[in-house]
């Protein structure tokens, strides 16, 4: 085998196994514990770099639509270097309550919650709530066990619920989704979703693209993090 | 060298892996990188008093029945019960719409409403950071060989009892070393003709013909 083989070998060696990966962390996001026992989580795969691209393009448009969101511009800036990004969605938790009348919505019982007037759908607004919190809560579990998988395997994460909200606007995740949160993952030898600079969405691998800078940044990275 | 009983290093087994699960639990995934979870160990007594309010609620709620009968034969047996609670109000302020309010600010001022098993309106990402640290706990039971299951009937019975002080929102892991896994296929609880009954009652058209066919 040739260096040029081996280095390309390498390359697609690692693409596949961020394949591999992100298919075995859907399976332990899927089995995780529903409450009630009671499934509606869906979990979906983006892998493709181009798609990738589109989502974090969509995390910096929503940033311009709420004050509170500036950080989704370092979030998109993360999502860019992501090798996969698993999309986890509740199907229930807008349009079926749990009716166990648990409060934790604040309306006191399943049946005045059904006659809450939610947030309209528009610029600024993230999710139409108010949501069924005891079903939106499954996600924590579908969120965690994917986590989970990924420390044991070895492999980097990040969540981010801004690219949850950008997958809901482009209409990717299935129509009853009320709520998303996606978990982004990398096979590098630098994990993109740690040591996070200030003013990450200026000043990261993709606009600093000069030899020199490339050369020192790295290391100026871990160092000034 | 003395022999050490089965049943005794089980329960020290059990003491141990349960301070493993809170530290699991503790250091788990957070959003807004904030951790105000507070997470208590329920001892034999509380669970007993538990079982007993769970059990009470029959009429209103038979799920919370079914774990308040099921919690009484766990206790005969080695088992610990983690409840995690955290306050409802957001500090994250992002702003997301999920709770029902268009800002954090709106929900932090918004009427608290009172019943027996949360104080709401709750921030849904801090409710999920509560559970992200609950799956942390189960988790780690599930890869240490404890049988183990998350209960939320049982958190609210204990936030009910104020076992779990300060907090609004709250759910709960149950672990044990019985001999067999006593959490899931409890069908001692029932017998066939009740069984039966109750399934034709609630699905009536499971057993009919074709509709409209009713004898």
């Amino acid at each position: 085998m040739s260096i040029e083989r081996s280095l390309k070998q390498y390359e697609l060696d690692r693409r596949e196994a961020v394949k591999l990966a992100a298919k075995l962390l859907l399976a332990s996001g899927t089995t995780s514990p529903r409450v009630g026992g009671v499934g509606e989580c869906t979990i979906h795969i983006i892998d493709d770099e181009c798609e990738i691209d589109e989502l974090a393009h969509k995390v910096e448009a929503l940033a311009e639509e709420n004050k509170a969101w500036k950080m989704f511009k370092r979030d998109a800036a993360m999502l860019r270097d992501a090798d996969a990004v698993l999309v986890i969605t509740s199907l229930r938790c807008l349009t079926d309550p749990a009716d166990i009348n648990c409060n934790m919505c604040g309306r006191l019982t399943c049946e005045y919650y059904r006659k809450v007037e939610r947030i309209p759908a528009g610029p600024g607004v993230a999710f139409t709530g108010p949501l069924c919190v005891f079903r939106a809560n499954n996600m924590a579990y579908a969120i965690d066990a994917v986590i989970q998988q990924a420390r044991a395997m070895g492999i980097d994460y990040g969540v981010f619920w801004s690219a949850g909200v950008a997958a809901m606007r482009m209409k990717i995740v299935p129509r009853d989704a009320g709520f998303c949160v996606a978990v982004a993952i990398s096979v590098t030898e630098k994990s993109p979703f740690r040591d996070v600079p200030v003013k990450y969405d200026e000043m990261n691998e993709r606009t600093m693209n000069d030899r020199i800078i490339k050369r020192l940044w790295p290391q100026f990275r871990s160092i000034y993090s | 060298m003395a022999v050490k009983n089965m049943n005794d290093m089980l329960q020290d087994g059990l003491d141990r892996a349960v301070e493993l699960m809170m530290v699991a639990a503790h250091n788990s995934y957070r959003f807004g990188n904030r951790n105000t979870i507070t997470c208590v160990s329920v001892g034999k007594e509380e669970m007993e008093q538990i079982a007993e309010f769970a059990y009470s609620l029959g009429d209103m709620s038979p799920l919370a029945a079914r774990d308040g009968r099921f919690l009484r034969d766990l206790i005969k047996e080695p088992c610990a019960l983690l409840v995690f609670g955290d306050r409802r109000k957001s500090d994250l302020n992002f702003n997301c719409g999920a709770c029902g309010y268009r800002t954090c600010a709106e929900l932090n001022k918004a009427e608290e409403m009172e019943s027996l098993t949360a104080r709401g309106p709750s921030c849904q990402f801090k409710n999920i950071s509560l559970n992200i640290a609950a799956n942390a706990a189960a988790s780690l039971a599930w890869r240490l060989g404890l049988h183990c299951r998350v209960f939320s009937t049982l958190a609210m019975a204990a936030f009910a009892l104020q076992i779990i002080p300060d907090v609004d929102v709250v759910t709960s892991v149950a672990v044990s070393t019985a001999r067999v896994d006593p959490f899931f296929d409890r069908h001692k609880f029932w017998t066939q003709e009740h069984w039966d009954e109750t399934f034709s009652r609630e699905f009536p058209t499971f057993t009919r013909g074709f509709i409209g066919a009713i004898e």
